[in-house]
């Protein structure tokens, strides 16, 4: 947990001067040279109906107010007067508005601990899955980007409910939102158009924005909190990003890190205290279930483990919560990949191999597929395959992990092995076996000792900032310093991506340990 | 080798500022290194950072330009071996011979500068004339290169060793900056006296690797055109690989362009030839024949083998035919990246179906990644459907689209007047797909 050196939001109390005949400064520079006596800030702004309140407020509390205040980058707000010190208590929220998934903490402003976590689908997703579709109902429904703003809001607000709800807390108590999206959730949650991001040379409306409040988008906070998106470094690399390497501090060391989002955009950061690199790679959502036709999120039945016997083709498997399985989440099916290239189901292309007869391998319209569980075992009362097309998938996913990273690292001509660290995010990313993403070539192969899961770090990226000012500083500066690599530029990609479509890559050198198993 | 961007980077002030027009002073210094930059786009590198950067970042084979105005071509500055390490800088300069002694001077050159060329849409030429002193008369010598210069539309190359007709010839020339062919170890000094005096790039002529690299030491002079004496094409593939790869290795006497000779009296062997020197390093190749049919190969040869490899993966953006397409063939739509037009072809072609490919150019981006950058629309399909010629190939108005951008299909259908048909998501689908839904 971080402490709150210096949150965003906080409130002081204020012991002024009483005013006499030898002392007749006026009430508000009374509270200005006080407050920089106490809290050392300077010029602050106010509000014109704060000053209109203030001689009776510092009266009332018989000189003694509690100041509230708020960081606008760098700039000291007072956003209410209280008279007297008794004074309640306040709240942050922590956003992550994922494609997929909402997460929100309510924070405690003066202990920095979560009082609630709550996480839920983003509604947006019936104007479709990934963020292109989203874009393009954006752009070309009318009232389209106004839709999609609502829906967002809808879906952030009861998420505050649930949460003000579950802690006993008045939604007029949450005084600051920090929140860490791609930049088409930010451009979408804020309603400035999308249309640009998409189109070459993929330029966004913005990348840095000042904290807006509360009221200008009907989020259920006092309507003078203020809402803060971390900055974002470009098109498909947002401010989740930002928040990711903020987190894992891949920034201040002088080893060489890399940090890999594993989801739909599939962002990575590689560099160290002295430069940064960043792209998206686009995996495509086969890793979270999407578009493999038993995948699924890693939730109850779903099988995240799986091994096949060679010559039997017995089939092992354990699944979330020790339930019927019903249908395979990401890590299974990196086991599944690489368990039947094992097992010579496949081969390293990712086709099936010719084999003897077996009930396991079935063409069914068609199409070749391995039957995982037959139905009379299953959750679903169907049998649970995977088939020819869902592998071709999860290697073009794998292929593109693995093309980005390699990418990066001929970009700025470092060698895999430069690499000290290895950080693992998103919320799958604690499901993956290791040893299995390096063994299909998702993964560089690298000791295990250097692989780090850190969950989801776009959120934790986002109560860091909330609790900091320091935190939110450097997170302005790593975005201006992060360097954007466009992969659709120059065939660098496209000959990584290709040469890795293969299990675990064209170039058996570049797995070593793999190829040593093999001898 | 040149400066990684990381090493360029560390010279820099990492202020970000963008005033360079780049997001961030590593974006800038990769670049740099690409040579897609220079330094002065810079306004805040300091004077020894640039030092730093201009000594190492010193193209390991120096830039020499021969002619003046638009006349001028310039050569060198190559960073590589190999085409798709990096690219191929500055296409090789194809010289036609002209000798002082030929009776229609005038009429030959005249031939020379109709010597050009429309590939791709754009114009290809030849880029010098060299008059060649084959009377061995130095009056004559100076004439012919009067006549030449009076009439080329190129720059000229002078080809004597005798200074004194050289001398001769560039008292007419010497003024835009010729090409002096050149010194050799009996004539060097007064060769170089005469480049230096006219500031003219020389052609520095070795009787081997080893004679060429002491003579370029010897000359103290920049503009230099390297000759290493071979004239047989195994020779000189081995003369040119050996001066280009020394050249990167910055073995400076080596650091410059080259010019070869394809002067073998059996046409066919002697294009043959320069198409060797073109695709391995020549700076400048000499040609005897000023026959079109003899150019036109080479100059297309050029032309490709000093195409940016920087560029996507793509096929030709046309209408392909797969076995045997009669009128009732299907149409599928996909986009012009090899890697899915291949997989698309590969399919329809296992599942012996007859039929017509319309890839559309996406810029060699696949369907779904073409779809998301708003390069696979409606209107680009559309459009190539009217244009590429399908409908007076097939009797029917129907066509296939990947199943991946079904999203497109009402508006392509309102749009093309076509009736589209969703194809399956992945191609591997076609063959069971025509089996239950194609009827045309």
């Amino acid at each position: 947990s971080i402490t709150p050196t210096e949150p965003l939001f906080k409130k002081i109390k204020l012991q002024l001067l009483e005013p006499s005949l030898d002392d007749h400064v006026d009430d508000m520079s009374r509270l200005y040279s006080e407050l920089n006596k106490m809290a050392e800030v300077d010029s602050p702004c106010i509000d014109l109906e704060i000053i209109q309140k203030l001689p009776q407020t510092v009266r009332k509390g018989n000189w003694k107010v509690t100041v509230s205040l708020a960081d606008i980058k760098g700039r000291t707000e007072i956003v209410n007067i209280e008279p007297g010190w008794d004074y309640k208590k306040y709240y942050g929220l922590a956003l992550d508005i994922g494609t997929t998934t909402v997460v929100a903490h309510l924070v405690d402003l003066e202990s920095g601990e979560s009082l609630g976590v709550e996480g839920t689908y983003n509604k947006q997703a019936v104007f479709g899955d990934d963020v292109i579709s989203r874009i393009i109902y954006a752009v070309e429904h009318k009232k389209g980007l106004e839709q999609m703003q609502t829906t967002i809001i809808t879906t952030i607000n009861e998420l505050i409910d649930n949460l003000v709800e579950g802690s006993h807390v008045d939604h007029n108590d949450i005084w600051y939102i920090t929140c860490a999206a791609n930049t088409t959730m930010t451009h979408l949650f804020l309603g400035i158009d999308p249309e640009y991001i998409r189109l070459e040379p993929y330029v966004p409306a913005f990348n840095s924005i000042n904290p807006i409040t509360a009221a200008d988008l009907s989020i259920k906070a006092n309507p003078k909190a203020r809402i803060y998106c971390l900055p974002g470094i470009a098109s498909y690399v947002g401010g989740d990003i930002t928040a990711g390497v903020e987190v894992t501090g891949i920034d201040k060391q002088d080893d060489i890190n890399l940090f890999i989002d594993v989801g739909t955009n599939g962002e990575m950061v590689l560099g160290n205290s002295e430069w940064l690199v960043a792209c998206a790679c686009s995996a495509g959502p086969a890793f979270e279930g999407g578009g493999i036709a038993y995948g699924m999120r890693a939730m109850d039945g779903a099988i995240e483990h799986i091994r096949v016997t060679p010559g039997t083709l017995d089939v092992y498997w354990e699944t979330v919560g020790n339930k019927k399985p019903v249908g395979i989440c990401g890590s299974g099916l990196i086991d599944c990949i690489s368990t039947l290239r094992e097992a010579g189901v496949i081969d390293r292309t990712g086709n099936f191999l010719p084999l003897p007869a077996n009930e396991r391998v079935q063409i069914i319209d068609g199409e070749k597929l391995f039957i995982l569980v037959p139905a009379e075992e299953s959750g679903t009362g169907t049998d649970i395959t995977i088939s020819q097309t869902d592998i071709k998938d999860l290697i073009r996913s794998k292929a593109a992990v693995f093309a980005g990273v390699q990418t990066m690292l001929k970009t700025v001509g470092l060698p895999v092995e430069a690499i000290e660290r290895v950080y693992i995010a998103g919320g799958f990313g604690r499901y993956i076996n290791l040893h299995d993403a390096i063994n299909i070539g998702m993964f560089p192969d690298l000791p295990l000792e250097r692989y780090k899961y850190i969950g989801n770090s776009s959120v934790k990226g986002a109560k860091m900032a909330l609790l900091s000012k320091e935190a939110r500083r450097e997170a302005e500066k790593l975005a201006e310093k992060i360097t954007y690599i466009e992969l659709s530029i120059g065939n660098d990609f496209m000959e990584e991506f290709v040469s890795a479509l293969f299990i675990p890559h064209t170039n058996v050198d570049l797995f070593p340990s793999i190829n040593q198993a093999c001898n | 080798m040149g400066l990684t961007g990381l090493e360029i980077f560390k010279q820099l002030p990492k202020t970000n500022c963008k005033d360079c027009g780049q997001p961030t002073c590593l974006a800038f210094a990769m670049q740099l290194a690409s040579g897609k930059a220079s330094l002065d786009q810079c306004p805040h590198v300091s004077d020894a950072a640039k030092e730093a950067l201009d000594s190492a970042s010193a193209p390991p084979v120096a830039l020499v330009k021969i002619g003046k105005g638009d006349k001028e071509l310039q050569l060198g500055n190559e960073t590589v071996l190999f085409r798709h390490d990096k690219r191929f800088e500055h296409p090789t300069g194809i010289a036609i011979t002209v000798n002082d002694n030929d009776s229609d001077i005038a009429g030959k050159v005249a031939a020379i500068n109709k010597l050009v060329f429309d590939r791709v849409g754009q114009i290809h030429k030849v880029n010098l004339v060299a008059v060649n002193n084959a009377s061995g008369d130095a009056a004559k010598f100076a004439e012919a290169v009067k006549t030449v210069q009076d009439s080329a539309d190129f720059a000229l190359v002078l080809m004597t060793e005798d200074a004194t007709a050289m001398e001769k010839a560039l008292e007419v020339a010497g003024e835009n900056a010729p090409l002096i062919c050149g010194a050799n170890a009996a004539n060097f000094d007064a060769m170089l006296a005469l480049a230096k005096k006219y500031d003219a790039p020389l052609v520095v002529k070795g009787a081997d690797l080893n004679e060429l690299a002491a003579l370029v030491e010897k000359a103290g002079y920049k503009k230099l055109i390297l000759d290493s004496g071979a004239r047989e094409v195994n020779k000189v593939l081995a003369d040119q690989t050996q001066i280009r790869r020394q050249a990167l290795k910055k073995f400076r006497p080596f650091g410059y362009p080259t010019i070869t000779f394809a002067d073998n009296p059996d046409p066919i062997q002697a294009i043959v030839d320069a198409g060797v020197y073109i695709a391995k390093y020549a700076g400048i190749v000499v040609l005897n024949t000023a026959d079109p049919a003899d150019v036109l190969p080479l100059i297309t040869l050029r032309l490709n083998i000093y195409t940016d490899p920087q560029k996507p993966i793509a096929v030709e953006s046309k209408l392909y035919e797969v076995g045997t397409p009669g009128p009732d063939a299907p149409v599928f739509v996909t986009t012009n990246f090899s890697l899915t037009y291949f997989c698309v072809q590969g399919d329809v072609e296992a599942g012996r179906i007859s039929a017509y490919i319309m890839p559309v150019d996406t810029d060699g981006i696949s369907v779904l990644t073409g779809w998301a950058a708003g390069k696979f629309t409606p209107e680009k399909i559309t459009e190539m459907l009217n244009s590429c010629g399908v409908a007076d190939k097939v009797s029917h108005k129907k066509l296939i689209i990947p199943g991946g951008v079904a999203v497109l299909s009402g508006k392509l259908q309102e749009l093309s007047g076509w009736e589209v048909l969703v194809g399956p998501r992945e191609s591997a689908g076609i063959p069971s797909f025509i089996k239950q839904r194609w009827n045309a």
